[in-house]
């Protein structure tokens, strides 16, 4: 009389646990990598950062606080835009939807660091720029 | 945990959690900034400068925090926003980014008020010049 007929789909995606873990997987992930790339930038500019500002500034602690700043500047910049991508995607989501909403926040976190990495370096090279001419007066 | 639980606790976590990274971001760049205040000229100055660098810090941070709203276009009461855990976890992701944002700018802008104490510092630039530092 009644016929129940399950309607399945044909390629079932993710479900429940599953996509849970998949979603906490693809932040971790994210968090990872935005870890890992200002800490890379950091230590390749380092030495020369650090050269350049003992060459234009007479003051120890000036060269801490920028060093130290531009440290914070590449953290900040990369944990908010990773922390701010949301993975809260549909409960039968595939894998591949993870990860391209990974592949949104790697790019977030990458435009917003590059964003910022530009504005300190335009503020070192007013800096450079103001410091030397005050030394060349 | 109830979502009007999780709700409470998240919120007044993320607003402890602001404050802790406005002190975390003051305390790093503390002793380096005073050692640059101290060159600022005038006689008030640099202790007003050092006394305002931890509300730079911390203020920032807490108006990153409540800059987040849960109301939004299709969120308009609070049955509404308390009925998805997902949206809240949303929200206070956004909460701790936004913060992150806030305190990145104040870095920036005391990276400008630094870069206006070391022009316009009170001995000239004979130190660097002689190759003084002052530890």
């Amino acid at each position: 009389m009644f016929e129940s007929r399950s309607v399945e789909p044909a390629n079932p995606g993710l479900k429940g646990e599953h996509g849970m873990n998949f979603a906490l997987s693809a932040f971790l992930i994210l968090l990872a990598i935005s870890l890992a790339v200002p800490t890379i930038l950091f230590l390749l500019l380092r030495s020369s950062l650090n050269d350049l500002l003992r060459h234009t500034l007479r003051l120890q602690a000036g060269v801490t606080f920028y060093l130290r700043s531009f440290l914070l500047v590449l953290y900040l910049a990369a944990l908010s835009a990773a922390i701010g991508t949301s993975f809260d995607l549909k409960p039968d989501s595939r894998f591949m939807e993870y990860v391209w909403k990974g592949a949104e926040g790697v790019s977030s976190t990458l435009e917003k660091e590059l964003w910022f990495v530009a504005i300190y370096l335009a503020l070192i090279t007013v800096l450079v720029a103001t410091l030397k001419v005050k030394d060349d007066e | 945990m109830t979502n009007d639980r999780y709700l409470i606790v998240s919120y007044f976590l993320c607003a402890a959690l602001s404050i802790a990274l406005g002190l975390l971001g003051y305390y790093y760049l503390r002793r380096p900034f005073a050692g640059v205040a101290e060159a600022a000229p005038g006689r008030g100055l640099p202790s007003m400068l050092k006394r305002l660098f931890p509300c730079g810090f911390v203020l920032p941070a807490l108006l990153g925090f409540v800059s987040v709203s849960y109301r939004s276009c299709d969120r308009t009461t609070y049955t509404e926003i308390v009925a998805s855990r997902g949206y809240l976890v949303e929200k206070n992701q956004e909460q701790i980014s936004s913060i992150l944002l806030y305190l990145l700018f104040a870095v920036v802008f005391w990276n400008l008020v630094a870069l206006f104490v070391l022009r316009f510092a009170r001995d000239g630039g004979e130190g660097h010049k002689t190759g003084q530092r002052t530890e």
